[in-house]
């Protein structure tokens, strides 16, 4: 077969043309269990000074504690204490020599440091985050913040950087330093719903009504607050815009009275909340406008706390009473295929978590003649139904509420009479006080 | 029926000659030509079309395609303890082995009266259970151990045993491992976080080890599961496969690596 010159060209470039494209731009790794630890090494260095500014140290300070909580608190980590690590601020690639993050006493297998200023009123961080192990490409992040210069804006800095670090070793979870937490406190002398970071700072009311609001829910966007109000015509749910900063309308939360515990669906689209005014508390769900308002339970006794399945928003958890006794059940959001998840004792308070798979809710499995008192959070696993009991101090804990990230809960810890706010990782440990003033209860902790 | 089967002339000849009259020779040709013609075209067409890809599913790729991903079932936070039977979590687990419960004894009630005629039912000894046919799963118990034993009934992701090794082994083919160690450190630790030892036949020989290919495409979302290299235990093959399934996402492939997609061999260990 004769191939003309001329031809061999065009039947090389049809062959490249041709060939598949998975032939490019692919690597390949291999790894395994039974091949270390899991929690990450990670050392926040102190930032370096850049400049002479007077403002600089104090928010220098700010920023490196924020930044040093937000890692400590994101439960993936093995923070370096700061005693251990090497007393250098390296500000740049340039200034640090990765051998000393990585010898012990520090250890660390990723560093996080950078430069800070705070000249002519703005802010200016740069922040990145090496591998102390890998000295021939060692930069996982680098980070550029500028904003005006205050202590409020040195925390958003240092929690923004710390979610990237987050999102960047957490493997795609989104980190939590960022978010809100949205409560109940009476110590104006009457309930209002307040806000505060996810670490317990900057708390600040948010509604000024003087009378008694309760369960607070934010939406899922940010932008409203639904929340259980008494009026003169008995309890509403009643909406808050942090927009506009007033009160707008919910019409479909005020007919009857006992209108209680509001619940957003994740896609904003839905709000279900529980309503006696058809006699007996059942759920209803309509949207955030108030319209579509329809009543999808029909079961007997009172039917309180609905949740959404945030990553499904098609169905619900909630407490029934039909037994007798409160109880979690969870159903489509039609009413149908209803399933009954704890199996006696006292059950109230259910939180679903953002992947869906699991519940949080506060019960007393030995509610009855011989209780021995205490009220704990529990997480349970829906497919199996198997549960962990994660508070097991005296007193009553309630109203737990899962983060964003599904790794953390907050919820309400009452014993001698006065109740506070408290946070944990969802497995129970590292749980620490956030509020301590007042009577605080009733946590929601924000979508974002 | 005899002219049949050793007439060794065509079979158009055949028939030509009980229904002379009738030309079939030339239609039934025509027809194989159609014929052929018409499934010649199919093959043509399904060549072609091969050529020209849409609608796949589980390409990683945008226009059509659905990825299916399976929900992680587990706590995303690290498990640094073995798991155990405790429905009890504690900040400071201890090495020592939580008491056993005290056995119920049937009780005697002895203010009961006889009454005659009826036997009374003698407290009965416990007899070794005779083995059964079809043995039902064994009833689940809720007893909180108590002896400070860190808590990890939850069906949430375990770790294998750490061995004596000196330290991580990966090995990594392509230099992807060596600039992005810690991004395979994440792969690493999320899947086998989503593992669970416990959905492993507990005859398995220790040491015995499957390997998951699976492919992370530039968002981080793994597809293409299947077993590489089985560990002649259909447990441990199937628990290892659905580790790698349950992860949603690694998070974005690095920015300073070109690559469109990772290919990823994971070995679980017993």
């Amino acid at each position: 077969m004769k191939i003309h010159f001329r031809i061999l060209p065009l039947l090389l470039f049809l062959l490249v043309c041709l060939a598949p494209p998975q032939g490019r731009a692919q690597d390949w790794v291999h790894t395994g269990t039974n091949l270390g630890n899991d929690r990450i090494r990670i050392s926040a260095a102190d930032f370096k000074r850049v400049g002479a500014d007077p403002q600089t140290p104090a928010l220098k300070a700010t920023f490196d504690a924020t930044l040093y909580n937000d890692l400590a608190n994101a439960g993936i980590f093995d923070l370096v204490s700061k005693s251990m690590s090497p007393q250098t601020t390296p500000g740049s690639p340039q200034e640090i020599n990765l051998t000393q993050w990585s010898d012990a006493p520090a250890n660390a297998a990723m560093v996080a440091f950078g430069a800070l200023s705070a000249t002519n009123g703005r802010l200016v961080v740069y922040g990145w985050l090496f591998d102390t192990h890998n000295t021939a490409n060692p930069q996982v992040l680098g980070k550029q913040y500028n904003e005006a210069a205050s202590d409020d804006m040195a925390r958003t800095v240092a929690h923004r950087f710390a979610d990237e670090i987050i999102l960047r070793l957490g493997g795609g979870i989104n980190g939590i330093a960022e978010t809100k937490i949205y409560f109940v406190s009476s110590r104006t002398g009457s309930m209002e719903i307040w806000a505060m970071d996810y670490d317990g700072q900057n708390q600040h009311a948010v509604t000024h009504l003087g009378g008694l609001s309760l369960s607070p829910r934010i939406s899922p966007d940010n932008t409203r607050l639904a929340f259980a109000s008494m009026g003169r015509e008995g309890w509403a749910i009643r909406m808050y815009s942090l927009e506009l900063g007033r009160m707008v309308s919910f019409p479909a939360g005020a007919t009857g009275g006992s209108n209680l515990a509001p619940a957003w669906s994740a896609d904003d689209s839905k709000i279900a909340f529980s309503s006696a005014r058809t006699g007996d508390s059942q759920i209803w769900i309509a949207d955030p406008s108030g319209g579509n308002l329809h009543k999808i339970t029909s079961l007997k006794g009172p039917n309180v706390s609905p949740c959404w399945n945030p990553r499904t928003n098609a169905q619900l958890a909630w407490v029934g009473g039909r037994t007798g006794l409160p109880q979690i059940y969870t159903m489509d959001q039609d009413g149908a295929n209803v399933q009954r998840m704890t199996d006696g004792g006292y059950a109230i308070s259910p939180s679903w978590a953002p992947n869906g798979q699991l519940l949080t809710f506060s019960w007393n499995r030995k509610y009855g003649p011989g209780d021995p008192g205490g009220q704990d959070i529990y997480v349970m696993d829906i497919a199996s139904k198997r549960w962990l009991q994660i508070t097991h101090e005296s007193g009553n804990n309630d109203f737990p509420s899962w983060a964003p990230d599904g790794r953390h809960i907050v919820f309400q810890r009452s014993s001698g009479g006065r109740s506070a706010i408290w946070t944990m990782l969802a497995d129970g440990t590292d749980q620490h006080q956030l509020t301590r003033t007042g009577n605080d209860k009733m946590p929601n902790w924000s979508w974002k | 029926m005899n002219s049949l089967l050793d007439s060794p002339q065509p079979h158009g000849a055949h028939i030509g000659r009980g229904f002379a009259n009738e030309p079939l020779f030339a239609p039934a040709t025509g027809s194989f030509v159609l014929h052929g013609l018409l499934f010649g075209a199919l093959l043509f067409y399904g060549l072609l079309s091969g050529f020209f890809h849409h609608n796949l599913w589980g390409n990683p790729g945008t226009g059509g395609a659905i990825q299916v991903t399976l929900v992680s079932t587990a706590l995303p936070l690290p498990a640094d303890q073995p798991p155990n039977q405790n429905v009890l979590t504690t900040e400071n687990p201890s090495k020592a082995p939580a008491p056993p419960a005290p056995k119920a004894e049937q009780k005697v009630d002895e203010t009961a009266i006889p009454i005659s005629g009826k036997e009374v039912k003698k407290p009965q000894k416990q007899t070794a259970p005779k083995t059964q046919p079809h043995q039902p799963p064994p009833k689940p118990d809720y007893r909180a151990q108590f002896g400070e034993q860190a808590g990890s009934s939850m069906p949430r992701a375990t770790m294998a045993q750490p061995t004596a090794s000196n330290g991580p082994v990966s090995i990594t083919n392509g230099d992807f491992g060596s600039r992005f160690g810690w991004y395979v450190e994440i792969i690493k630790r999320k899947v086998s976080q989503n593992w669970n030892r416990y959905e492993v036949d507990a005859s398995t020989p220790k040491g015995a080890s499957a390997e998951i290919y699976f492919r992370v495409n530039r968002q981080g979302a793994p597809s293409g599961f299947r077993i590489s290299k089985t560990s002649n235990s259909p447990t441990l093959d199937q628990s290892c496969l659905r580790a790698t399934q349950r992860v949603d996402t690694f998070g974005d492939l690095p920015r300073d690596s070109n690559d469109q997609w990772l290919d990823v061999t994971y070995d679980c260990t017993y």
